[in-house]
């Protein structure tokens, strides 16, 4: 489904990614962790073309993102983001945050978008918020609604970039538990979080990146139970500890 | 000790009323005009072609670095024949015409600026949770950036709106009887330059104060 080769990407000399290579298969769960700055969250950016590379190759269903012309619009409407800070739309409610890429992106007349819309929020648990804005709801529940719309999309995989690490503590759950719950659909996901639990729970793979590069990429038993590499081993007795 | 005599308002007053449409149609002329412009030259400014960008700063640069009322003289001597070409010979007043399109042209360049600044106050976020919903970066734009750079821009664009209100007075250069010009006609006619002087600051002054409240309370309740 998502095949990264050898990516690399420069900001002037500073080298963000090294040769990062890796692949997700269609339904796999793959969890991305790592220190800050180890360039996780850039290459996950990297599979939508959020953020551009300079070497390698990204290949998403058959589409190679380093092809000239590629049409990103298209692939973007295909595979689902959910961000650190939700980035709802302020200025929409949530049932038009949820319905107005369905609209002018996917061609959905309002009533199926509206349909799709309040399934989706019914999923997610938040049915009864249809018409409020997206300030009037708790973190987790923007989060959830930042989900649902991905989903509306009907992506071929999902991506989510640190989606519980601006959330308070009490409201990390209700989000884990709708990416769990996706996750066992069979929903083809890669993950950048520090949620240990939720890889352990529904991951297939972990990948371990420090400094541009994947130092680690290995099925979940095989990582929690022994990390080869030394970095890794600190990570994780260090995310582990308490 | 001057005598006041305020007589000669009365009868005056359809003539100002004119005056007062022609203000207002130069005004909401331009902040039509200066907005959608402005808008367009603020967006080709922080836009990825350079050529563009490059004319669109050049156009804000110029604009902005010379008086309002050379512009206006500008548009009234030396370009009368283009708008003649542009809009035909059937116009009876180019005076008026040539204030439209000067304030128009001038004032886009400051809506502008205003505009670049609100859209860079939008988070880059929400660019990134537009264009990966699939929406191609002029939606993204015009979906997302630009609804949310509008209202956070709200009181900005109204004080500038008043600035321009009373900006426009200057079109007594090329004989405009706008309010500013009628009033100062009648008193001169009358003899009577004062009390219509006092008159027409009085008039803009209610008005402008007016807006200003207007736009105190807009932004109070954005603070909120």
């Amino acid at each position: 489904m998502i095949e990264i080769k050898k990516v690399g990407k420069h900001y002037g000399h500073f080298q963000v990614l090294s040769d990062c290579t890796t692949a997700v298969a269609q339904g796999e769960v793959v969890v991305v962790c790592g220190p800050s700055g180890s360039g996780k969250s850039t290459l996950i950016k990297c599979v939508n073309g959020l953020e551009p590379f300079q070497s390698g190759d990204i290949v998403v269903d058959g589409t190679s993102l380093a092809a000239p012309g590629i049409d990103l619009p298209r692939l973007r409407a295909r595979v689902g983001m959910v961000f650190q800070h939700f980035e709802l739309f302020p200025h929409m409610s949530i049932m038009e945050n949820l319905s107005i890429a369905q609209r002018k992106v996917l061609g959905r007349s309002a009533d199926e978008a509206r349909e799709r819309g309040l399934k989706l929020l019914d999923r997610v648990g938040l049915r009864t918020q249809a018409e409020k804005y997206p300030g009037q709801l708790s973190g987790g529940q923007q989060q959830r609604v930042a989900i649902a719309r991905a989903l509306a999309m009907d992506p071929i995989c999902m991506l989510f970039d640190e989606p519980t690490s601006a959330l308070d503590p009490e409201m990390i759950n209700e989000v884990l538990d709708v990416m769990v719950e996706l996750a066992r659909d069979g929903m083809t996901m890669m993950c950048v979080t520090h949620e240990m639990g939720f890889a352990r729970r529904v991951a297939h793979r972990v990948i371990f990146m420090d400094q541009g590069r994947i130092v680690e990429d290995a099925a979940k038993e095989d990582f929690f139970g022994t990390p080869r590499s030394e970095r890794a081993q600190l990570f994780l007795s260090k995310i582990l500890r308490h | 000790m001057y005598e006041f005599d305020w007589s000669s308002i009365p009868g005056a007053l359809p003539l100002l009323g004119k005056g007062l449409l022609v203000t207002l149609e130069v005004t909401l002329t331009a902040i039509v005009v200066g907005i959608v412009w402005g808008t367009l030259l603020a967006v080709a400014r922080l836009g990825a072609n350079p050529l563009l960008a490059g004319l669109a700063a050049g156009y804000v640069n110029l604009f902005r670095s010379v008086p309002l009322v050379m512009v206006i003289l500008w548009f009234y001597l030396i370009v009368p024949q283009l708008l003649k070409a542009v809009f035909g010979e059937g116009i009876a007043d180019i005076r008026l015409t040539s204030a439209l399109v000067a304030f128009a042209l001038f004032e886009a360049a400051y809506y502008s600026e205003i505009i670049r600044a609100g859209i860079q106050s939008v988070p880059r976020g929400q660019v990134a949770a537009g264009l990966a919903l699939g929406f191609t970066p002029a939606q993204t734009m015009r979906l997302i950036v630009l609804p949310q750079a509008f209202r956070n821009m709200v009181p900005l664009l109204l004080t500038q709106a008043i600035i321009l209100f009373q900006d426009t007075s200057l079109v007594y250069v090329i004989g405009l009887s706008d309010f500013f010009g009628t009033a100062y006609k009648v008193g001169d006619r009358d003899g009577r330059l004062v009390e219509l002087l006092l008159f027409a600051g009085a008039v803009y002054f209610a008005i402008c104060f007016a807006a200003s409240q207007v736009v105190r309370r807009l932004q109070s309740r954005g603070v909120q």
